[in-house]
């Protein structure tokens, strides 16, 4: 029960770092607080769903589509709201309550287009793009099925959503790292001023910083039918709170501290399952206080505070 | 002080009245007193967050305290209803002073952790192994204290008091103060003031006003689940309508409320499927273009606004 | 002569004022107030329940009307709704709303406990009788209560006798000796575990209960509950919580290829074309389920039979994404026992009308079963069956095993 526990968790939280991963760089570069971000990965959700059941597209290619999508979608939505935003007097406040409404609006719309039934894409179909991958790796023919790890068996979805999330959480810090693109966006994420007086067009850094975001967001929620359950209109909100605990237990602005962050969740989580039941939902929110008291900066950052 | 007495006679007097007055004439008392609780929460969060600029997301773990607080007073102790509504003000002021630990936190962070505190709250109070404490996820059902011409009055009394406490911090040194560490806290500690005391005084004042809202919308309603008095929605809605009317001032959030969850109940009545969609169209437009509120733009045209 | 003149010319005139009277009061229409929630998290529950409701009053009105004993005559219903879109402030001012400005005439509750339990204390502080759709939950039906009847569902604590009669009677016969019980911590799952376990101690019988956990509702994840119940070796496992979580616990039952001998979920019974849309047939194939009044053609004594109502319903509602179940059958009864009441109360005054449903209890045979209440007002009968389900394509077909009188077929155990 323990090694099952650790294990899944280790899945579940790479899923969740996934999800923080998009809000995390926003967070970062603008500090703005995306409230929408869970109803971005619940459209991105509902595309994969719709290209499944329209065109019977696999979910895999599906991520591809998905995110350039909503890459896209971010670049005017970012011009249109965030440089009027800047301009007041709190953004980072207002910031809140202006995403909060995106977030109804996002909501609405999608009720209104969707319903609220609940959707699900069948598990199979990830297996089914594992078992491809695998077959030409190893020559011979996979089963398509639950997988083996160390003994102990899942789902083949959380398999392919713990393997997505390693690598888009690669992607990502190469992008930060190594691309120029991804340096100047680390200048705006330490200082927005002294990067305006650079020379560096912020504006355009950050814009593409959002669509990144959102593009990731909806990444998350291609797996999301897989590893949630199922999908629906409303589902946006909680996984926007719990995503906040995963970047806030890793720190701002850094990939590899949302992966630590969504592995803590994941693990913990998983052993409130087991053992105390009933209290797993407490978790996320006492955790989110007590790093918020004990080390605001995340496990992996720098000092962060205000008199 | 002649100021303060102006204030209270335009203001808290006609207010007061006029909710003392309407239930005669307009039987949906239940919206009254909708009307009430929101404009005492929308002057909760501007205590907090127009005088200091501390924006509390998770204004509603004061409600829910409240709310709780008065409930198992009434359901483990049989206290008397106002016996009880002091027991709820008191939980709501407890929580705060927990929660002072955050202020060391800087805007964003703080508003997040006040929302995962409150949830956490909110988690601690609906676990089903409380049932015999709190009644878990199974909700409160008060019987023998149901009496809604007392509680609307008892209402009417809150409302009159929290009117006039934020007449009163409009118009005090205490309430500069708090606008001066808003404005730049380093400089008012330079200037002599004592920030993370009258921060924390206007915090647990805040609370104190969710708690005695949330104690007396229990007495009111009687039944509820726990997501009812822990619904982030009272959170948002008080923001919001504090934000529309204008922080740091008095009328402000009244304005907002009046005209504001006017409207909700108007269209939430006649056209239903598109109220999320207007509601948040409407939030996102005030905050792009009006973030100071509807007494900014009476600011503009001249008009001095208590 | 005059006198007798004058005096037959008063008699004459008080005897027809007397029997004109009745019809000259009788109102105009019979206005019913409910609240429904188009969106929100109990819309799926709720848009059923209100159209069935719905298409009863159209039918009625098109007849001219229902016919009310108190005035004697036929006189038409007039509908008065507001959404509440699954938000219980809003449905408190709201059902206010119905009571104080409307005046509505008969109050008609949302679906579901939630959307109910708000408004048990205003109807009782208005003196109205709550006429409660499908609001299950136990703590609502209160001895000094009167101003409360369930209509259409068996109450919680009553709901799984079916479920656990069937495990405790026939089960150690099959071989099930171990179960566990997984359920979601609120009102209506919650109360329905506490039956399940309550009558599975009771039943002096060989079961015992191997796990027993509660879990957040909001749990969508249950990988690592499943194998920690696998680890605790159960011969039945039963799940319960909404459908959302019965959706998600299938799946997960599914992909991480575990086979329990005994699954048992409420939702695939009560909303099964959403179930076979997200988990598929093959997911649902051999899980235990209620039979719902959906499924089985009761023998009807009064308003259509369910092949007659699925019919006019399809042809209303066919082309809405309303689907046909359970909860539409539920709006439909409460219109049929609306009916039968109003023809046998002597007046309109609430606790009249109180009185004319109860004299339905144990009499009324419609197609969602029959209508039974006891003292409090809370649903006795209407009881749904167990069964199980088999798959056939992209569909299931139900397999009813317990009662033994009503069953069309034997259970399948252990799961092939």
């Amino acid at each position: 029960m323990l090694v099952y526990s650790l294990l899944a968790g280790l899945l579940f939280g790479l899923y969740f770092s996934l999800i923080g991963l998009g809000l995390n760089l926003v967070f970062g570069v603008m500090r703005i607080v995306n409230l929408a971000h869970g109803d971005f990965l619940m459209l991105g959700a509902f595309l994969a769903f719709w290209l499944f059941t329209l065109i019977s597209l696999n979910p895999i290619p599906a991520i591809f589509i998905v995110f350039v999508v909503f890459a896209i979608v971010g670049l005017p939505l970012y011009y249109l709201l965030v440089p009027r935003l800047l301009r007041a007097k709190d953004p980072e406040m207002l910031s809140f309550i202006l995403f909060f409404g995106l977030s109804q609006v996002i909501e609405a719309l999608a009720t209104i287009a969707f319903g609220t039934s609940e959707r699900s894409i069948p598990g199979g179909e990830l297996g089914r793009a594992i078992v491809a991958v695998a077959s030409l790796l190893t020559g011979h023919h996979v089963e398509n099925g639950p997988v083996d790890i160390f003994g102990q068996t899942f789902p083949a979805a959380w398999v392919a959503s713990g393997i997505a999330s390693g690598i888009a959480v690669l992607l990502v810090y190469v992008y930060l790292y190594r691309t120029r693109l991804g340096y100047l966006t680390r200048a705006v994420m330490v200082h927005r001023e002294e990067a305006i007086a650079t020379g560096i067009n912020v504006h355009r850094v950050s814009a593409i910083a959002f669509g990144i975001g959102l593009g990731l967001a909806s990444v998350a929620g291609v797996f999301a039918p897989f590893m949630l359950g199922s999908i629906t209109p409303a589902m946006g909100v909680e996984v926007t709170v719990t995503s906040f605990t995963v970047i806030v237990i890793g720190s701002l602005g850094k990939p590899l501290g949302t992966l630590l962050g969504g592995i803590i969740y994941g693990v913990s989580y998983m052993f409130m399952q087991s053992y105390y039941s009933s209290w797993a939902n407490l978790l996320p929110y006492v955790l989110l206080v007590a790093i918020l008291l004990v080390r605001p900066s995340g496990l992996l950052g720098r000092q962060v505070r205000r008199a | 002080m002649p100021k303060m007495l102006h204030h209270v006679t335009l203001i808290l007097l006609p207010v007061v009245a006029a909710f003392a007055i309407l239930p005669t004439v307009y039987s949906n008392h239940l919206l009254l007193f909708n009307f009430m609780i929101f404009i005492m929460l929308a002057q909760g969060v501007n205590v907090i967050y127009g005088f200091t600029g501390y924006l509390p997301f998770g204004y509603v773990g004061f409600f829910g305290a409240g709310a709780y607080g008065f409930s198992l007073m009434v359901i483990h102790l049989q206290a008397s209803p106002l016996v009880a509504l002091a027991a709820g003000a008191a939980a709501a002021v407890v929580l705060g002073l927990t929660l002072t630990p955050l202020f060391r936190l800087s805007g964003a962070y703080f508003s997040i952790a006040n929302l995962a505190a409150a949830l956490a709250v909110f988690q601690v109070v609906s676990n089903p192994n409380l049932e015999s404490l709190t009644k878990g996820p199974y909700g409160i059902s008060l019987s023998g204290v149901f009496d809604p011409t007392f509680a609307y009055g008892a209402t009417l009394a809150i409302l009159g008091a929290t009117l006039g406490l934020v007449i009163y911090l409009r118009n005090s040194r205490f309430g500069m103060a708090l606008q001066a560490i808003r404005e730049d806290s380093i400089s008012a500690g330079m200037a002599g003031i004592n920030v993370v005391r009258e921060r924390i005084i206007a915090w647990l004042l805040s609370a104190l006003i969710a708690g005695l809202a949330g104690s007396v919308f229990a007495w009111y309603v009687s039944v509820f689940y726990p997501e009812t008095v822990f619904s982030g929605e009272f959170t948002i809605f008080a923001i919001v309508f504090a934000l529309f009317g204008g922080n740091g001032t008095v009328i402000g959030p009244i304005l907002g409320v009046v005209i504001l969850y006017g409207i909700y109940n108007a269209v939430g009545i006649s056209t239903p499927q598109y109220f999320q969609l207007i509601y948040g169209a409407l939030i996102m437009l005030l905050v792009l273009f009006l973030p100071n509120g509807l007494v900014s733009l009476l600011r503009q045209w001249g008009i001095n606004v208590p | 002569m005059t006198r007798h003149a004058i005096f037959a010319g008063l008699i004459a005139s008080v005897i027809s004022v007397a029997t004109t009277a009745p019809a000259a009061d009788a109102p105009k229409e019979i206005s019913l107030g409910t609240l429904y929630a188009s969106s929100g998290r109990f819309a799926s529950i709720s848009m059923p329940v209100h159209y069935g409701l719905k298409l009863w009053i159209d039918q009625k009105n098109a007849e001219g009307g229902v016919f009310v004993k108190a005035f004697n005559k036929k006189i038409p219903l007039k509908l008065v709704a507001y959404d509440d879109q699954s938000n219980t402030a809003t449905a408190a001012t709201l059902y206010n709303q119905l009571i104080t400005q409307d005046k509505v005439d008969i109050l008609i509750a949302d679906s579901g406990s939630v959307l109910t339990s708000v408004a048990v204390p205003i109807a009782r502080d208005h003196k109205m009788l709550l006429i409660n759709q499908t609001g299950t939950g136990a703590t609502f039906f209160t001895p000094d209560n009167p101003y409360i009847v369930l209509m259409a569902d068996p109450v919680s604590s009553v709901w799984p006798k079916p479920l656990a009669d069937f495990i405790t009677h026939d089960g150690p016969h099959l071989g099930i000796k171990r179960v566990a019980i997984l359920y979601a911590t609120n009102d209506f799952t919650g109360t329905q575990a506490n039956a399940v376990r309550k009558f599975i101690k009771e039943s002096n019988s060989d079961v015992d209960i191997v796990f027993d956990q509660g879990i957040p509702t909001e749990t969508s994840s249950y990988t690592v509950l499943l194998n920690n119940i696998k680890a605790s070796n159960p011969d039945a496992v039963i799940h319960l919580g909404y459908a959302s979580n019965d959706i998600a616990f299938l799946r997960n039952v599914q992909d991480s290829g575990i086979k329990f001998n005994f699954v048992f979920c409420i939702y695939p019974g009560l909303e099964t074309e959403l179930l076979e849309k997200n988990v598929g047939s093959k997911g649902l194939n051999y899980v235990f389920t209620y039979v719902p009044s959906s499924q089985i053609a009761y023998q009807s004594q009064f308003g259509m039979s369910l092949n007659e109502y699925e019919a006019a319903w399809q042809q209303k509602y066919g082309n809405t994404n309303v689907e046909f179940g359970f909860n539409s059958v539920a709006g439909y009864t409460t219109g049929l026992v609306l009916e039968k009441a109003l023809a046998a109360a002597t007046s309109l005054d609430q606790l009249e009308l109180r009185k004319a449903i109860f004299s339905l209890s144990g009499n009324l045979k419609t197609l969602d079963g029959t209508f039974a209440l006891d003292e409090a007002g809370a649903q006795i009968g209407e009881i749904t069956p167990l069964g199980q389900l088999i798959a056939e394509g992209d569909h299931v077909k139900f397999v009813t095993v317990w009662p033994h009188d009503v069953s069309t077929g034997k259970p399948i155990y252990p799961r092939p």
